[in-house]
């Protein structure tokens, strides 16, 4: 098993309506927002989008399927320079609403899955991954 | 009077032989442009590496060419339309624009919505004139995007693109958020990698006649599909180049061009569009499909025209696929099609709908949506033929007897659009 590195990617810019989601991800729990007739939606938010309702929150199952994916051969920032190959994957999660994501190999979070082993259609599941002692991504890979 | 724009989709204008006819938004569109509001001048600069000039520099050298062309000096001006700057941080950039050029407009406006920026640039010139704010509208846009950026210029980009919370930390790029709709589609459509190069393919042809693209090489389909990869389905040649420079249109009335230099180019119908903020929020490939295509269904309808009417189409391309979708969105390809479309070789020079004839942001230059704009322009007026000018090695790329020209831009991922349709005649009594 490969060493974990330190991590230098971009962490999430966080607003204070942001903290419900956050905060659970740093528990392994993975909670959507709905809105007041229960629907979940994405991305999280204080107010409900379409009815401004005020958000509440649900478990959900953390499994799903891959809508689309791209394989980045060049990171956004000098923090993925000498990388290998990243998949950014926009996931429709079993509960409704989709979800960008990175597909990662194991349940470690690291590393990245392999180009070759993605397609669209494939199913997945959610990966915590404590980047850092105050963050945990919600990274997914292959299923079962 | 503003003209409201009722949400939701529009009659398809190739199902809809009842052109006289319309909704009272669409009816209200044509009133405001059967004012004869025109393109009276157009002007751009060169277009690369230009280190050694400034953002404001180049905006007033593009006026300068852009006043010569409609054959009028700054005082004829009294309004003045703009857009932003990734170099020079000002909230107020119409007017700072203007204080430069020692211009007091009565009327000014700084536009920015990314890529649609230059049509709307048109639409807001448009507006002040049907409200009487002012007659003659400078609208101009240039950067040193390339050469002058700085660390924060660059940041803010890219929010523009990814949500900083739930999209930005999992590596997306804008290439990347590009990537990720195209290969649905692709998935979807069964659109082949060709279809994606086919699109450079051509549009290189045309970028090799245009006297001031950056890329003047004919690249083949193989060379695309061999390009090294940035995020896939996208090659290096697919993704837009990054560039300096400058271009500007002056938007006024038939009655003030009829005593300028050039023959008018009229605005006959104009349409906007916009299906989701973020790529993760769009809903499908189809509703982004019918969300960008909004934007140049209503401009064909406003125009009362339909896409076998077109002569030449400088369709806004961030990357290979953006025209793809946006062909489909309008009504010129089915769905899925337009990539047969191109590979059948009816974008090209020749070709049924010549497309992006300069070379687009691919091949010419990345101004947003400005040199589409001012490409419909020349064709309209037959000026799109650059063999005279020897020292820059240009060609001849002009469309025979262009008379109807659609035009956009899209900002963000494929997320709002702004279309136009231009005429070498002026509208029809609305």
């Amino acid at each position: 098993m490969s060493e974990k590195p330190a991590y230098t990617k971009p962490l999430p810019d966080l607003r204070p309506e942001d903290a419900t989601f956050w905060e659970a991800l740093k528990e392994h729990r993975f909670i959507l927002p709905c809105d007041d007739t229960g629907k979940a939606f994405w991305y999280p938010r204080k107010y409900a989008p379409g009815t401004l309702s005020e958000t509440s929150w649900t478990d959900a199952s953390g499994n799903g399927t891959v809508y689309t994916y791209s394989t980045h051969f060049i990171g956004p920032s000098k923090a993925y320079k000498g990388d290998p190959p990243h998949i950014v994957a926009l996931i429709d999660l079993d509960e409704g609403p989709r979800m960008m994501t990175i597909l990662v190999k194991d349940e470690e979070g690291y590393p990245s899955l392999d180009p070759e082993d993605v397609k669209i259609g494939m199913k997945v599941k959610i990966v915590f991954d404590d980047v850092t002692d105050e963050v945990t991504m919600p990274k997914f890979t292959p299923a079962g | 009077m503003a003209v409201f724009v009722a949400p939701g989709p529009v009659t398809n204008p190739a199902e809809d032989n009842g052109m006289a006819e319309g909704t009272p938004d669409v009816k209200e569109a044509r009133r405001m442009l059967g004012k004869g509001i025109c393109i009276a001048g157009v002007g751009e600069t060169e277009q690369g590496i230009i280190s050694d000039r400034g953002s404001f520099e180049l905006l007033a050298e593009v006026t300068r060419t852009t006043l010569d062309d409609a054959g009028i000096e700054l005082k004829d001006v009294d309004g003045i339309v703009t857009a932003f700057s990734f170099v020079e941080s000002t909230l107020m950039h119409s007017t700072t624009l203007a204080d430069y050029m020692g211009m007091k407009p009565g009327y000014f406006a700084s536009v920015a919505v990314g890529g649609a920026t230059a049509p709307l640039m048109a639409v807001q010139a448009a507006l002040a004139i049907d409200a009487g704010l002012a007659e003659c509208v400078l609208c101009v846009r240039g950067d040193n995007t390339r050469s002058g950026i700085s660390s924060s210029g660059m940041i803010a980009m890219a929010r523009e693109m990814s949500h900083g919370a739930y999209e930005a930390p999992f590596g997306l790029t804008t290439i990347g958020g590009y990537g990720l709709l195209a290969q649905r589609y692709m998935y979807e459509h069964d659109i082949p990698q060709e279809a994606l190069a086919a699109v450079v393919a051509t549009q290189s042809e045309h970028a090799a006649l245009k006297w001031n693209a950056m890329l003047r090489n004919v690249v083949s389909v193989e060379d695309v599909m061999n390009d090294r990869w940035i995020a896939t389905p996208f090659h290096a040649m697919d993704c837009s180049l990054v560039s300096d420079g400058a271009a500007a249109f002056i938007v006024t009335t038939e009655a003030r061009a009829k005593s300028m230099k050039k023959k008018p180019v009229y605005i006959t119908g104009i349409g906007e569009g916009f299906s989701h903020q973020y790529i993760s929020e769009a809903e499908s490939v189809a509703s982004v499909r019918d969300g960008l295509g909004r934007a140049g269904r209503r401009a064909m309808e406003v125009a009362g025209i339909t896409p076998q009417d077109l002569d030449v189409a400088e369709i806004y391309d961030s990357f290979s696929f953006t025209p793809l979708i946006a062909l489909e969105g309008f009504g010129i390809c089915g769905p899925g099609e337009a990539g047969d479309w191109v590979l059948e070789g009816n974008a090209k020079l020749g070709g049924k709908l010549p497309m992006n004839t300069h070379g687009g942001l691919i091949r010419q230059a990345h101004l947003g949506a400005m040199h589409h704009i001012v490409e419909a322009v020349l064709q309209l007026r037959g000026e799109a033929d650059d063999s005279a000018k020897t020292e820059f090695n240009g060609g001849n790329h002009q469309v025979p007897d262009a008379k109807l020209a659609i035009t956009n831009g899209s900002g963000g991922i494929l997320a709002a659009t702004s279309a136009l349709v231009l005429s070498s005649e002026p509208p029809s009594a609305a």
